[in-house]
């Protein structure tokens, strides 16, 4: 921590409350990262189970203002993981009904709901925000939100849950961080003929990285080699985020538990016609529906660190699109590269 | 609620979570994560049991309580508020230990699946115990900062939970701490200990004043033989208790008679005990001199009244007369407090107490002034005093995460699924930051726990350890039973009784003098945890400031007689190979996270990213791996209690500590252990921590 990344530092002070509450995480990330923290403002475009996650992670961590954004109302598969929607508000609008609950989480930070549609909003709202995230989204309209966002040099993050199964992009631009190297260096003995003893010693370090817009996913097609090369190498995660894209973009909804023989169907089928004799097992789509609470736990955790990093500026955000797998709960990371 | 909307899951899952019952152990980060999910998922029969209430510090993370709810307690906010989410789920809530004889092996056996969120290893290791002996799978969690950790533990298919070794927590020498400080650890543990020389429990290994025997002190000749002080073994005793205990009650009742002067008090400790510290001249010979500082030169004008705004600024590094100013307030507060106590009651140091901290602060930057040593904040001083382990609450979301998504693999009988997953910052080698084991790691055929027959040795100092120091610190404090029965294996003569008062007459006997000697094989039984366990002992003569007793996890370690070889050769192998247990009890792979590296990693590793803090645990606060000294823990928070030897274990004051496994039970010496089994019945411990 400790090290200056741009000059532009935030001038604020943590008032005795803040260090009081944000204490154990002080410990971890230091007194700039709260600060930065402190002056964050946060979109979240999409208030599933997801959406919800991720908000109620990025409320505790003290951010200045975090903005709901959602024109589709509470239904009964957001019982599944949409704790902060109450019961009685099903029907009523999903940014509206999280307001209460997202407010008793941390009543030091600024939230606001927007029951707008995501379509209806240009240029002029995205700036208002350093971060965006979007999830319930079809690819077009996840493109169309990333390119204004890399215009105003707003940074984008497109996520989503399908069951157990969940994904992230991140398109951040030109990122400026600082990391920490940490290594083991020798310890000055006290004593002669002592074993030498080492200790942990960590230097900051400043880093840039580039991280490529959202078309380069969607640009990736299925059968290049370059998709073949990474299903090979980490299993068909990939693969499914296409198969469940192509069947969002095709049938303008979600795989649905009320219809749910006849829509593994339409599943079998989009796998086969896009990967034939693929690793995707039947298996995998059985726990596609709805929004599975520590499904989406994992993935909304990930997510919220995910923006914690790119506002604290410090570790590197990781490029750039992040898969969970649920059969194994392994979370990795493929590095997809604008051609 | 998934589980009851048909389509959500497939159908079997579906039965299954609709008609099992969980038991959440622990309601803090994870825990109140792991209760969200459950509900949600539909899970409607959910027991949860923490004895914590709800501090402040825990609502970044905690997300099921608020700030009205600061004070209560956590298993039944929790409650109350995960019952929004699903109005629907059964949820009984207890405010209580769960190493309580309340909840024996039969309350355990009632459930499918138990999850685990407790940020301390001697809970840890009870659960453990009782999930092994009720045969029900236990999902064990710990999380650290950005690191988590989840892993299955199920009787004959995995490991336990203390199949491998722990690290043992960090401990200093006592003529470091009193003679010859050179890091700044070491005077926040003095100062620790004087707060307790004035105002609370006296522990025997806590001196503050200057420790004439360290044998650094004297030189060659007189190593030799001829003293001039002291120096032959058998004044060593007497001069112990020179400096010992009477110099000890002294200095409390000397400051008593002295009305707590602030100057007075300073001097003494600051300026005449360095000044003793100077005449001990072949300790500077090679060490830069200490440089004792005096009251009336710092604060010519006296401490002045009220708190000083630089006694806020708990980020900035006080000066010495800042904190000579603050020594003196908190002198005044804490005595005051004291005074009001009665008969033998004493204060207990809490971290969050301002008063007890600033005055550790203060002190501890007065000594490393003194001994050229760099200062530090008070924030950074808490850290190292209260041992918090640093907490978030997206690590927390994952790990909890984690550990329900294993529930239902638990369920499913899937165990091939049920590897363990650890939670990075940074990738792995495999690019994956939510690393899955590759393999299970078998169980462990010499764990002093899920062994089918477990013994362990113990080197120990036959002629200096009394009866009730087995019991309190190698029974008790260091392998976690409760309340163990002991007999001699070839006399079967009972030397300590978990019946109250039938075996006090042993307690202050030395081993040596029970004939308990080299060779000797102790049967020990904890009804309770129903797990029994071997010792075969081992005598040493151990040095001054040396441990008095060592835990050997395999004892044929200790006794390589010839019909063992062939085992010895393979069995300690095993241990070898297999990873560390990091103090939370959780493992820290060597490299990021599990995988197939088997060789055993030295405690330090070159560039090893993110390991530094090995530590998982879970949550909160809790303690670390450099944890000073165990014998800080406190036994309960805040206000004078007596300790009872059960409690310090056991108990957890939240961020203290104790916790996590890390370890702090293990302090004196002994540092590998292991054990087995449980059931019903010791008396109740009051305290655990859990998060």
């Amino acid at each position: 921590m400790g090290m200056e990344v741009d000059t532009n530092e935030p001038a604020v002070e943590l008032t005795e409350a803040e260090n009081e509450l944000y204490d154990r995480q002080i410990r971890l990330w230091g007194l700039e990262s709260q600060k930065r923290l402190r002056t964050a403002r946060i979109l979240i475009a999409g208030l599933s189970g997801l959406g919800a996650e991720i908000t109620k992670n990025i409320i505790l961590s003290g951010v200045n203002s975090v903005k709901l954004l959602d024109d589709k109302p509470v239904t009964e598969a957001d019982f599944c993981s949409q704790f902060l929607a109450a019961r009685e508000s099903l029907g009523s609008n999903r940014a509206e009904a999280s307001l209460l609950r997202a407010r008793a989480l941390n009543p030091m930070v600024d939230i606001s709901a927007d029951t707008q549609s995501l379509k209806e909003k240009t240029s002029e709202f995205f700036a208002d925000f350093d971060v965006v995230v979007v999830s319930g989204e079809t690819n077009e309209e996840l493109l169309r939100v990333d390119n204004i966002c890399r215009e105003l040099g707003v940074k984008f993050y497109a996520t989503d849950v399908w069951g157990m199964f969940g994904f992230y992009f991140a398109s951040l631009q030109k990122h400026k961080y600082v990391e920490d190297l940490v290594k083991y260096i020798p310890k000055a003995s006290t004593k002669p003929n002592e074993k030498t003893k080492y200790e942990l010693s960590s230097t900051p370090v400043q880093r840039e990285m580039e991280y490529p817009g959202y078309s380069t996913w969607l640009n990736l097609e299925t059968s290049s080699r370059s998709f073949q090369r990474k299903l090979k190498k980490s299993g068909p995660g990939l693969l499914l985020l296409n198969v469940l894209q192509k069947f969002r973009s095709t049938h303008k909804r979600d795989p649905s538990y009320k219809t749910r023989e006849a829509d593994l169907e339409l599943l079998r089928g989009i796998r086969d016609d896009q990967v034939p004799n693929s690793s995707l097992a039947d298996e995998a789509l059985g726990v596609l529906f709805a929004q599975i609470s520590p499904a989406v736990a994992i993935v909304g955790g990930v997510v919220a660190q995910e923006v914690i990093k790119v506002v604290t500026k410090l570790e590197a955000p990781h490029r750039n699109l992040f898969v969970f797998d649920p059969q194994t709960c392994a979370g990795y990371i493929e590095n997809i590269e604008a051609n | 609620m998934a589980a009851a909307i048909d389509g959500v899951f497939p159908a079997s899952l579906q039965e299954l979570v609709k008609k099992s019952k969980v038991l959440v152990v622990g309601a803090g980060g994870i825990g109140c994560e792991v209760l969200k999910n459950l509900v949600l998922s539909g899970f409607t029969d959910i027991e949860i049991i923490d004895l914590d209430t709800i501090d402040l510090s825990n609502l970044n993370r905690q997300f099921l309580f608020h700030r009205e709810h600061v004070g209560k307690s956590k298993a039944r906010v929790a409650r109350e508020s995960a019952l929004s989410f699903n109005p629907d789920a059964k949820i009984t809530a207890y405010h209580d230990s769960v190493t309580s004889t309340d909840y024996g092996v039969n309350f355990f056996k009632k459930f499918d699946v138990v999850l685990s969120a407790l940020d301390n290893r001697a809970a840890r290791n009870h659960v453990n115990r009782m999930c092994l002996n009720a045969d029900v799978p236990l999902v064990e969690s710990g999380t650290s900062g950005y690191n988590g950790q989840v892993e299955l533990i199920k009787r004959g298919l995995t490991q336990c939970y203390e199949c491998m070794p722990k690290e043992a927590q960090r401990s200093f020498p006592g003529c470091t701490i009193r003679n010859t400080p050179s890091e700044p650890i070491h005077c926040i543990v003095w100062a620790k200990h004087l707060f307790n020389q004035l105002f609370g429990e006296s522990q025997e290994d806590e001196d503050i004043s200057p420790d004439a025997a360290d044998p650094d002190a004297k030189d060659a000749s007189e190593k030799e033989g001829e003293s001039t002080t002291v120096s032959n073994e058998k004044d060593k005793e007497a001069e112990d208790t020179a400096n010992g205990n009477v110099v000890r009650i002294n200095t409390r009742q000397w400051a008593k008679d002295c009305n707590y002067d602030a100057g007075k008090l300073f001097n003494k400790f600051f300026n005449e005990d360095i000044n003793y510290l100077l005449q001990m001249s072949n300790l500077w010979k090679t060490r830069k001199a200490p440089v004792p500082v005096q009251w009336d030169t710092l604060l010519p004008e006296g401490a002045a009244d009220g708190e000083k705004e630089f006694a806020k600024q708990h980020h900035k590094v006080w000066s010495v007369e800042e904190c000579a100013h603050i020594f003196a307030n908190a002198l005044k507060e804490l005595s005051a407090s004291f005074l009001k106590l009665e008969g033998d009651d004493t204060l207990v140091w809490d971290k969050d107490d301002r008063p007890a901290m600033d005055f550790v602060a203060a002190c501890a930057n007065v000594r490393s002034h003194i001994f050229n040593i760099e200062q530090k904040s008070r924030f950074e001083i808490k850290s190292m005093a209260g041992n918090i382990i640093p907490a978030i609450a997206t690590t927390n979301a994952i790990t909890a995460g984690i550990s329900v998504m294993r529930a239902f693999n638990v369920l499913e009988s899937k165990w091939e699924q049920c590897k363990a997953v650890y939670t990075r910052l940074r990738l792995n080698a495999r690019n994956q930051i939510l690393v899955p084991e590759l393999f299970f790691p078998k169980p462990n055929p010499n764990c002093y726990v899920c062994s089918s027959d477990p013994a362990i040795g113990l080197k120990i100092d036959t002629k200096k350890v009394n009866i009730k120091q087995l019991r309190d610190d190698v029974l008790v404090k260091t392998l976690n039973m409760l309340n163990p029965d002991v007999t001699v294996e070839s006399t079967g003569s009972i030397l300590i009784s978990s019946e109250e008062g039938e075996t006090e007459c042993n307690e202050d006997k030395l081993l040596a003098d029970m004939n308990i000697v080299d060779g000797v094989i102790l049967k020990c039984d904890d009804f309770f945890q129903n797990y029994e366990l071997s010792i075969i002992i081992s005598h040493f003569d151990s040095e001054r400031d040396e441990a008095v007793f060592e835990v050997v996890a395999d004892p044929k370690q200790l006794q390589p007689k010839e019909q063992d070889k062939e085992e010895s050769v393979a069995a300690p192998e095993e241990t070898k190979v297999a990873k560390k247990r990091s103090a939370n009890g959780n493992e820290v792979a060597a490299d990021e996270g599990p995988s197939t590296s088997k060789k055993s990693r030295p405690t330090i590793v070159e560039d090893d990213d993110d390991d530094d803090c090995l530590l998982i645990e879970d949550e909160d606060e809790t303690a670390q791996e450099e944890a000073p000294v165990a014998s800080d823990k406190l036994s309960s928070p805040k206000t004078a209690t007596k300790r009872k030897p059960s409690t310090d274990v056991i108990d957890a004051d939240e961020d203290i500590t104790e916790i996590l496994d890390s370890s702090d039970e293990e302090e004196a010496g002994p540092t590998k252990c292991k054990r087995s089994r449980l059931d019903e019945q010791p008396k109740p411990v009051e305290i655990i921590n859990i998060d």
